[in-house]
């Protein structure tokens, strides 16, 4: 896994000099998963493509960002596919907001070697910690991250006030980070 | 929101959570965003929740795209690539065969960049006037940030000189330098130039030894030419 790391690390910094034959590369290495990211979210073939080409031109153009924001590679792809996902899903639902400016939301300022992102260990404790949250929070938080859902639709979802609504997720949040780093 | 069970370091990784989910809005988003954009510990954090909800997305099944979708993409980011220069070259118009086998061989450095780097703006004139017998060529790189020039045929007047300028709709001219004797030499394009390269005619004056006392061209335009994007 660390050498798939390494080696997506690596076209990514390539595209950031504006290395066409490495951006095609990249495209050939993870355009499968974001794809696949993209459906989940829009669940149309035709949207999720509009969603995936959109995601790559971020890449293209944002890729000398990358290095700054001190995410692991596969994560900063996937969160642009996810974000540009769920930008389009809202964008067909009322009042919507972009959350997704790779600019902004991806760019941390400026590396933190020391002080490691968390670990994938970690990471991969979420699904668990996630089905072991009472279940409506864990839904919540899918809801949220994989259905874009805002406060308002989910309190819709689960019939309770929003204020109810945010004070639950909150807490289900504050739950789901200590499980993880347990 | 503020609740009292939390700290306000667990307050920052609940606004960092909530901006990682996409779940602030409205003026508490503007303000989350600049926090983003100017305090590194609370970008960290909404990295590290970044690094925790991806793993949300490790159970669904990588899906080939069609192919169509990557020739879209590469259409898209590169559109309409520019012809290979040396092809531009020969579709260049109001030059002789042979000056063209010239402009060929000044602009070689060019013609030897790598394939990947996409060739930018190149302009190219012959420069020359009635009356005189100076007939010069040169190739404008943008990106490079250079003219490279080739004297055909004449020279500078006895105990002259022979200066290059810029001409600019609107500006006085502006020097770019006396040429050196040899046949052909390279001089630097100013960067603020650059903008508007295309409006650029470039013209040749004959000037005392050192160049035109105080920048201001002073003797004959001995050769003219506006240039033409290869």
């Amino acid at each position: 896994m660390s050498s798939d790391r390494e080696e997506i690390e690596k076209l990514i910094a390539k595209v950031a000099l504006g290395d066409r034959a490495a951006f095609e590369q990249l495209y050939d290495r993870v355009s499968a998963k974001l794809f696949g990211v993209c459906l989940r979210v829009l669940n149309t073939r035709a949207a999720a493509e509009d969603a995936m080409q959109d995601t790559f031109v971020k890449i293209w153009n944002n890729s000398d960002r990358y290095q700054a924001n001190g995410l692991s590679p596969m994560t900063w792809l996937i969160t642009i596919a996810r974000n540009t996902a769920i930008d389009r899903l809202r964008a067909t639902r009322k009042g919507h907001q972009d959350i997704d400016t790779p600019g902004l939301e991806l760019a941390a300022p400026g590396p933190n070697p020391e002080q490691a992102a968390v670990a994938a260990s970690e990471a991969s404790r979420l699904s668990g910690c996630l089905n072991g949250l009472e279940e409506d929070r864990g839904a919540a938080i899918r809801g949220a991250y994989l259905e874009g859902d805002s406060y308002a639709d989910l309190a819709a979802r689960f019939n309770v006030p929003l204020n109810t609504m945010r004070t639950w997720l909150r807490r289900g949040l504050m739950r789901l980070k200590e499980c993880m780093s347990a | 929101m503020s609740d009292p069970a939390f700290t306000p370091s667990d307050e920052d990784d609940l606004l960092a959570a909530e901006v990682a989910l996409g779940l602030t809005e409205g003026e508490e988003r503007a303000a989350a965003r600049t926090r983003l954009l100017t305090d590194r510990d609370f970008a960290r954090r909404v990295a590290d929740w970044q690094e925790r909800f991806v793993a949300m997305t490790d159970d669904i099944a990588p899906v080939t795209p069609p192919a169509k979708a990557r020739r879209a993409l590469l259409a898209r980011l590169f559109p309409g690539r520019r012809a290979p220069l040396l092809q531009r070259l020969w579709l260049w118009q109001g030059i002789s065969v042979a000056a063209l086998a010239t402009v060929a061989y000044l602009a070689w450095p060019m013609l030897r960049e790598p394939p990947m780097r996409t060739p930018g703006e190149v302009y190219a004139t012959r420069m020359a006037a009635e009356d005189s017998a100076l007939e010069m060529l040169a190739v404008m790189d943008v990106a490079r940030g250079d003219i490279a020039l080739r004297r055909v045929a004449g020279d500078a007047p006895e105990g002259r000189v022979l200066e290059l300028w810029a001409i600019l709709p609107e500006r006085a001219p502006i020097s770019l330098g006396v040429l050196p004797e040899g046949e052909v030499t390279r001089v630097a394009l100013p960067a603020e130039l650059a903008p508007r390269a295309g409006e650029i005619t470039l013209a040749i004056t004959d000037e005392p030894p050192g160049g035109a006392p105080g920048g201001v061209a002073t003797g004959a335009v001995m050769a003219v030419g506006a240039v033409a994007e290869l």
